[in-house]
């Protein structure tokens, strides 16, 4: 059973951010997914995108694309851009047993990322885009689903 | 997102409600911040209101906490949520700061 995908695109800097995860939050609501595996995909999402709004185009106006499919008890997020090619594979690994003095907050968004997503890759895309794709498990819910429709 | 604070004795609760994410961690920066410029430095952080928090919101703790720290007081967090609980294990924070089930509990323990 696969569901059509929805997709949001948005032209800007961070402040397309609560955008981004609204559709996200609407999107899971509409699917019936958990709010546990709900909070989980913003999370995804919200990592990913700000890595691409923040670092991909430097903090400066950007386009960016978000879609989201669920297919039975998979949803996978995709995000494309055409900023800086960022691989999710690299990147520094925040050392999480670390005494507090030694914490650095490098790279925890991703660090969050990998331990959420089943599958995480990145490849280029048509005209210089980027395009990365995470996939999750999620669980969901028909109570979940029909309090969205009534909304 | 919100802040409020009340202070508890020496100490000072900072309660929060609605979602940390890379926008909202800015405020809240703002508001620790301020606070401990003014000399509090003695924190609780009340999450119970709290669904949701990004690395953005770890960040804000993080960077707080070694403040509070090297000002010689410290922070601690009451009444975290499940889904921000497990952002606080994964990350390793629950091994680097003390994280209280009631907020009366995490105030006495600056006595």
């Amino acid at each position: 059973m696969t569901d059509r995908t929805e997709r949001i695109e948005r032209e800007g800097d961070l402040g397309v951010l609560p955008d981004l995860l609204e559709f996200v939050d609407r999107s899971c609501r509409r699917r019936g997914v958990v709010e546990e595996d709900r909070l989980a995909l913003r999370l995804v999402a919200e990592e990913l995108c700000v890595n691409v709004l923040e670092h991909g185009y430097g903090g400066g106006p950007g386009w960016i694309r978000l879609s989201m499919e669920v297919d039975g008890a998979r949803a996978r997020l995709t995000i494309e851009d055409r900023g800086r090619a960022f691989d999710p594979a690299r990147g520094p690994r925040p050392d999480v047993d670390a005494d507090w003095r030694e914490r650095e907050p490098g790279g925890l968004g991703l660090h969050l990322v990998r331990q959420t997503v089943d599958d995480i890759r990145y490849r280029p895309g048509r005209d210089g885009a980027n395009v990365l794709t995470a996939t999750t498990r999620i669980r969901t819910s028909p109570a979940t689903a029909e309090a969205e429709e009534e909304r | 997102m919100d802040v409020t604070t009340r202070e508890q004795g020496e100490v000072l609760v900072v309660s929060v409600t609605g979602s940390i994410d890379a926008l909202t961690a800015v405020e809240l920066s703002d508001r620790l911040s301020s606070e401990l410029e003014a000399g509090r430095s003695s924190l609780v952080g009340d999450l119970d209101a709290v669904e949701y928090t990004s690395s953005a919101g770890l960040r804000v703790i993080l960077a707080t906490l070694k403040d509070a720290r090297q000002r010689g007081g410290d922070l601690r967090l009451a009444r975290v949520r499940p889904t921000v609980r497990r952002v606080l294990d994964l990350s390793g924070f629950t091994s680097i700061l003390q994280v209280f089930d009631d907020l009366d509990d995490a105030v006495r323990s600056f006595d």
